[in-house]
């Protein structure tokens, strides 16, 4: 089982992975196209000011106005990113396949990043279930995209400090990351692929159009 | 038409009017304009408190009128102003008011000889059609008049009028149809929830108009029977210069824009826009605006595309006197150029008037604006001095000499120069 | 996903109630998915799957803030109660759905695009409100004001039903009247090769004629050559684009823009109003092709601020008093003339009170997008639903707003009252008509 997981399984999760989200990408950019104005309308410079402005945290008013969220999200996403992407055992797993390795973070590190997604899914899962506007707007969906962003997480936390039956948690731990790597291109977590683009086009729109700041 | 061969072509020069004392002699000098044979230079003056004339070389008409506006030369050469007395507004032409006057009117429109003068009119509310001081007679009370189109002897008009009464925030009638066409007084039979681009056909049988049923059903109407098909949108309709059972549009259909005629699609490309098609002189050829995609205009000849586009706009196309080569005025970067077949002609200039051919459709002679100044350009190159002010040029018949009017400090002249020198 | 729960008055509507009645599903599911399939693409597609539902956005809506947060005002529920669910169930929706649907995008979201400023994602909320504006207008479901506006539009190229006669009759009659200070004023009418051809919207002609009789005084003692359309194509605005009616708004705007190419003017100067300008700079000429007018349009605030700062116009006296502004979304937060607003404001006013928050972050007046169009019935929710913007103006004490919109004014009065705060609402050209210096040999 764990063989599978591990090597055809995890194969086919990259791979679909890769191939979903350039499709999905692809995809935008076909809709962008007959969209007509949407090309016409794109800046280099006012993307990367867009981009400047709501990638560097309280580097607008927005953020400045909800520090707390602004922390929690600014941490919870660098952690998601940073955390599974540096750990040692990942690069090795990927070395041992594919024979291409890099640099990595310490264990220490990344099981507290661990920690800092785990506990910002439950900022936001608190969120979803207290905050009305967010409450009125929530359904099975969000839950599920939640639980399939956090769980490769928690999987990974237990079966780092072997809290219990290393083995199987070890194979839900992988089997969870396969299902999010599944998921990205597919669901709304598709937000990672889009973000680039939405906000570039806001922000190209504002500055080259309409003569103004998205900041 | 004006038979222009009778002008002076003679007179190399002759400085008809100085206008730099005007400013001192009346209270406010409204802009000239010039007579077509350019002997005759006039404006709108004021002389006192509700009391205007018009300055025609120098000398004002006998009697003020309480108000003046447009002001405007007919092609016979005769001045013609909307003029009022004791609240009431006629046509006055040459100082002589028509006998009867109006609630008020406007939008005049003159035949090719100049002979008649065709103007929207109201009257106890009520809208119509004067001609040379006649109105026509409508069996309908209308309502409004939004727009007229006529033959060139001005002996069809055709309106687009309001032809029910319409309440105020009544959807109801509204969505019944309260507009109609009227041609010659007589409204078509049926009423429409909108009309648009009315154009009637040379030899005045044939009257095409859009109609709009709804937010996207649109067709064309020709003698008030509707295409077959239904678009999301029209543009005017246009007739083919041989044909008066030839009507031309632009469609939109699926979100982009087709030419089609008599209700079947001739050019299938499919544009972003297309706009103001225009025939050749014998109808062989079409030449209209069209954007190939956002933002890139240029000019399409038979459903072929110039390779060179403008990011801002293309006014109308025309074709030359021959109708081989198309012509248009782009825009791009904040700069007007003449374009031919396609390639700039000439200098990016402030602005740029349309042009006119000699017989043979080699030359086209054409009013440009350079930091202030006008001029006329022949094929791209300057060939006049520097004027403030300055008309089209218009060439003889056979196209020998080019009459130049315009104003030089102040100075009002008419130039006839040989086209060869230019 | 349930649908929100909504608490509201019930209001009357003849358009919208009797276009109930003749909805039918098929009709509905015909018409959301040919827009949604045909006249949508790229940026839908990829709002509805970016959203994460963060509800973000809620805190930028005055209409959810000044109704106490209550959550079916704020921007993403507005989503969630009306395009969601149209393309979830590919256009199977009934006709009440539809009924809601128009009455949230058509009185109860004035399309300002704060809140698009508020999501991190830069997603377009207001584009999205629009695009189901598409939908009811397709589907007859626009509010009975708003829809006969849009019938004035296309049936005289101008909003108030104005005739050929009577918008020549007016700009003459206000030539007149300002002859009374300025004897050499003047309207131009139809004076080919002018450097500007003066546009204004049709509530000018027909219920504020005075501010045209005032453009007439200041172009005279700016010494600017102007002129003005003596036929349709004088009227900028368009109220067609905010029913979702685009092939009326795009032929409005053509008209508009080749009126300006007739009439051979190097560029295109407005009045005091934001919708107009949207619509004439930016929507229009969009639909039609144009990246941007083919003639330069310039908006009264610039067109001001240029006077008075190169000296064309000179201030005799500034206002006294404490003076505060608004801020038209469409000519700030979408086009960045904040600072050039405030230049203006603080030329003529000795005193000048900024809002809080300000320039592109103000709060919009609820009057616009339309929201005010769609007329008396559904004017109590429309001011109700701005309080913060009555408390934002009444922190500064001003005892006059000035409002370079003419929605904008029209909305911030009916604040004014409602909430009775006791100011002027004012155009910023009759300040201006006050405060400049009429040079003696122009005087009467």
């Amino acid at each position: 089982m764990y063989e599978f997981v591990r090597g055809p399984l995890a194969l086919i999760a990259f791979i679909i992975f890769f191939a979903g989200s350039i499709y999905r990408i692809a995809y935008m950019l076909k809709g962008a196209k007959k969209d007509k104005i949407v090309f016409s309308h794109m800046s280099w410079k006012h993307s990367l000011a867009s981009l400047v402005h709501w990638l560097i945290p309280f580097n607008n008013q927005y953020m400045r106005r909800r520090p707390i969220f602004t922390v929690v999200t600014f941490a919870f996403h660098i952690c998601l990113v940073i955390g599974p992407l540096l750990l040692l055992g990942h690069v090795m797993l990927i070395q041992e396949s594919w024979n291409i390795s890099w640099w990595t973070l310490s264990e220490t590190l990344v099981d507290w990043m661990t920690v800092v997604v785990i506990a910002g899914a439950a900022f936001f899962l608190y969120r979803r279930l207290s905050d009305p506007v967010v409450k009125n707007v929530t359904d099975s969906s969000d839950y599920i995209l939640l639980a399939i962003t956090v769980l490769p997480f928690i999987t990974g936390f237990v079966a780092y400090h072997q809290l219990f039956a290393y083995k199987t948690m070890l194979i839900i731990h992988i089997l969870a990351g396969e299902i999010m790597l599944i998921a990205i291109p597919f669901t709304r977590l598709s937000h990672m692929l889009f973000f680039a683009f939405t906000r570039t086009y806001y922000g190209s729109e504002s500055g080259l159009v309409r003569h103004s700041k998205d900041w | 038409m004006v038979n222009i061969q009778k002008w002076d072509w003679n007179t190399k020069e002759k400085m008809v009017a100085d206008t730099t004392g005007w400013p001192n002699q009346f209270e406010d000098v409204q802009e000239p304009y010039v007579s077509p044979d350019g002997e005759k230079i006039a404006s709108i003056v004021k002389q006192g408190e509700g009391e205007y004339s018009v300055c025609v070389n120098g000398e004002t008409w006998e009697e003020p009128f309480e108000k003046l506006w447009s002001c405007r030369f007919t092609p016979d050469g005769r001045v013609s102003v909307m003029s009022s007395r004791d609240m009431e507004w006629t046509m006055t032409v040459d100082g002589e008011p028509w006998e009867t006057a109006y609630e008020y009117i406007w939008d005049p429109k003159f035949s090719a000889d100049g002979k008649l003068i065709v103007a929207t009119v109201k009257q106890d509310d009520i809208f119509g059609i004067v001609t040379n001081g006649t109105t026509w007679e409508c069996p309908t009370e209308l309502q409004s008049i939004s727009s007229f189109v006529m033959t060139p002897d001005a002996q069809t008009v055709a309106a687009i009028a309001q032809t029910v009464p319409l309440g105020q925030a009544d959807v109801d009638t509204y969505y019944k149809g309260t507009w109609s066409i009227v041609v010659n007084g007589k409204p078509w039979e049926n009423n429409y929830v909108n009309l648009y681009g009315v154009a009637v056909s040379d030899d005045g049988s044939t009257v095409a108009a859009e109609h709009r049923a709804a937010i996207t059903d649109h067709t064309i109407l020709v003698n008030g029977v509707p295409w077959s098909e239904m678009y999301s949108c029209t543009w005017e309709p246009m007739f083919h210069p041989k044909k008066n059972d030839e009507v031309t549009a632009p469609v939109r259909q699926g979100g982009k824009w087709y030419l089609a005629t008599n209700g079947r699609i001739v050019w299938d490309r499919g544009y972003v826009n297309i706009l103001n098609p225009r025939y050749n002189v014998d109808g062989t050829k079409i030449a209209a605006v069209v954007a190939t995609s956002f933002a890139k205009w240029t000019v399409a000849v038979d459903d072929k595309p110039w390779s060179c586009t403008f990011g801002e706009c293309v006014l109308p196309p025309c074709f030359d006197s021959q109708g081989v080569t198309a012509v248009a005025i782009a825009r791009d970067s904040g700069k007007w150029f003449m374009v031919a077949d396609g390639k700039v002609i000439g200098d990016p200039c402030d602005n740029i008037w349309p042009p006119v051919f000699s017989p043979d459709g080699d030359k086209m002679f054409y009013k440009i604006e350079k930091n202030g100044k006008f001029y006329i350009a022949v094929n791209g190159k300057i060939a006049t001095g520097a004027y403030d002010m300055l008309w089209d040029p218009i060439l003889s018949t056979n196209g020998a000499d080019v009459l130049i009017r315009g104003i030089e400090d102040g100075k009002y002249y008419r130039r006839v120069v040989a086209s060869a020198a230019m | 996903m349930k649908p929100t729960v909504v608490k509201r008055d019930l209001v009357e509507d003849y358009a919208i109630d009797e276009g109930v009645k003749k909805l039918t599903p098929e009709r509905i599911e015909k018409v959301v998915n040919d827009v949604i399939d045909n006249e949508t693409a790229g940026r839908l597609w990829t709002y509805l799957n970016t959203c994460i539902h963060c509800g973000l956005c809620a805190e930028a809506c005055q209409w959810y803030i000044s109704n106490d947060r209550d959550v079916s005002y704020a921007p993403v529920t507005k989503v969630k109660d009306t395009i969601w669910p149209m393309i979830e169930k590919k256009g199977k929706v009934d006709a009440e759905f539809i009924k809601r649907a128009a009455v949230i995008s058509f009185t109860e979201c004035s399309v300002c695009r704060r809140c698009g400023m508020y999501c991190p994602f830069g997603i377009d909320i207001a584009y999205m409100l629009l695009m189901v504006r598409r939908i009811c207008a397709r589907l007859d479901m626009v509010p009975l004001y708003l829809q006969d506006t849009v019938h004035s539009h296309a049936a005289t190229m101008n909003q108030m039903w104005v005739k050929p006669d009577e918008w020549i009759d007016t700009l003459q009659w206000q030539e007149e009247e300002a002859q009374g200070y300025v004897p050499t004023s003047r309207i131009p009418l139809e004076k080919e090769g002018a450097e500007i051809m003066y546009s204004v919207i049709g509530p000018e002609p027909k219920f504020l004629a005075q501010l045209l009789g005032n453009i007439s005084v200041i172009m005279k003692v700016a010494d600017q050559d102007w002129t003005m359309p003596a036929y349709a194509g004088w009227d900028n605005s368009n109220m067609a684009m905010y029913s979702g009616d685009f092939e009326v708004m795009a032929r409005v705007e053509r008209l508009h823009h080749e009126t300006a190419q007739r009439l051979k003017v190097k560029k295109i100067v407005m009045g005091e109003c934001g919708h107009a300008f949207r619509g004439a700079e930016y929507d229009g000429p969009t639909w039609l092709g144009w990246m941007s007018p083919p003639i330069p349009l310039i908006h009264a605030i610039e067109f001001y601020e240029e006077l008075l700062r190169t000296g064309r116009i000179k201030i005799a006296k500034k206002i006294e008093g404490p003076v505060t502004v608004q801020d038209p979304c469409n000519v700030v937060r979408n086009r960045g003339l904040g600072d050039k607003l405030r230049y203006i404001m603080n030329a003529v006013c000795e005193d000048f009170v900024d809002v809080s928050p300000n320039k592109r972050f103000n709060y919009c007046c609820n009057a616009g997008g339309g929201v005010i169009n769609c007329g008396p019935p559904w004017k109590k929710k429309r001011v109700e639903g701005n309080r913060i913007k009555a408390e934002q103006l009444k922190r500064t004490g001003a005892h006059t707003v000035v409002t370079p919109c003419h929605n904008c004014h029209s909305g911030i009065e009916d604040i004014v009252d409602t909430f009775k705060l006791g100011m002027h609402v004012k155009f910023f050209s009759e300040l201006l008509i006050e405060a400049m210096d009429i040079p003696a040999n122009l005087k009467a």
